[in-house]
């Protein structure tokens, strides 16, 4: 009697637990993409700032502000819409400034947001900075 | 008169150099166990066509994958992307070999050779491309493959039989002409 009760607690344990593994396993493999609009911003400041720190120095910046959210405002220089509705605006300067891209997702959420955004207008945008090319890249941007 | 002649100078350069911020990007490196594919169209690329010099840069964590684990992985264990400002990116160096009439709007293939650096490590590679010029734009396109292990990217044992032996690159860009 005590042997068969241990047996089946031992039965629901072993259960409860392969349920909770598949589970966890599932939800890693499956692990959702970081929604910015849900993040709080690690770094918020001028765009010219973040410019100005990478060009001082890439290498400590890179490492400071690599997948970090951060929340920049600036002075939209140029638009440039790619396929899929991508769309990549760039502050304080259309070579070398901050890149910001939407994706396509995003760019159909914040539709009407993004609209009022023109060739010198201020915006502010938050985004995970990839690092520094010509300009300093954010991405998986939403406007603020 | 001096400086005329530099402003001309450098008229005449900014004219032979035409890119793009947009240039799309993706690698494959799929097996039948794992489908892993992943794309950018972030990838930074200038072409000078009086020397010929192709240059192209592209940041790690800009490419996306299947899935969200998939990117983790990538940049953390593989590529190392925040360790500093070389890990963070892929760069290529080259110089197009095979002559290229870039007054003829012709689709012409060619063969590119030069240094790509990824992982911190610079190896001389051979890309095949396909480049059509045009009036006011540049079109490009180019495959290439790379060893992962050349690059010091160790594959753990167990997922060693999910991810490709060779990675294929394909590279797809519109240049315009730069202005600066």
């Amino acid at each position: 009697m005590t042997k068969k009760r241990s047996l089946r607690i031992l039965f629901w344990i072993i259960l409860t637990g392969s349920l909770i593994a598949v589970g966890a396993i599932y939800y890693i493999f499956n692990m959702p993409r970081r929604d910015l609009a849900n993040e709080k911003a690690a770094y918020q400041l001028e765009a010219k700032q973040l410019i100005s720190e990478f060009k001082s120095d890439e290498n400590s910046s890179t490492t400071k502000y690599l997948d970090k959210a951060i929340s920049v405002r600036g002075e939209i220089k140029s638009i440039r819409t790619l396929e899929n509705h991508v769309v990549v605006f760039s502050l304080e300067d259309a070579m070398e400034g901050v890149s910001c891209t939407v994706d396509s997702a995003e760019s159909v959420r914040y539709a009407v947001q993004l609209e009022k955004f023109r060739i010198g207008s201020t915006a502010k945008f938050k985004g995970r900075c990839s690092g520094m090319l010509m300009d300093v890249q954010l991405i998986n941007c939403v406007p603020e | 008169m001096i400086a005329m002649i530099g402003m001309v100078i450098s008229t005449l350069k900014a004219q032979n150099v035409y890119f793009t911020k947009d240039a799309k990007i993706n690698f494959n490196s799929s097996t039948p166990l794992e489908d892993i594919t992943a794309e950018t169209n972030q990838g930074t690329t200038f072409i000078d066509i009086s020397k010929n010099e192709v240059k192209f840069s592209v940041l790690t964590t800009s490419f996306k994958f299947r899935r969200a684990l998939m990117e983790e992985h990538f940049n953390e264990n593989y590529m190392e992307s925040s360790k500093n400002k070389d890990f963070a990116k892929a760069k290529f160096s080259g110089v197009i070999t095979t002559p290229v009439d870039w007054k003829n709007e012709k689709k012409t293939n060619v063969e590119i050779k030069g240094d790509f650096t990824m992982h911190g490590v610079t190896k001389q590679i051979t890309v095949q491309a396909q480049i059509t010029p045009g009036k006011s734009a540049i079109t490009a396109s180019a495959e290439f493959h790379i060893v992962p292990q050349e690059y010091n990217i160790s594959i753990p044992a167990a997922v060693k039989d999910k991810i490709a032996k060779e990675v294929v690159i394909k590279v797809d860009a519109n240049y315009s002409p730069f202005q600066h």
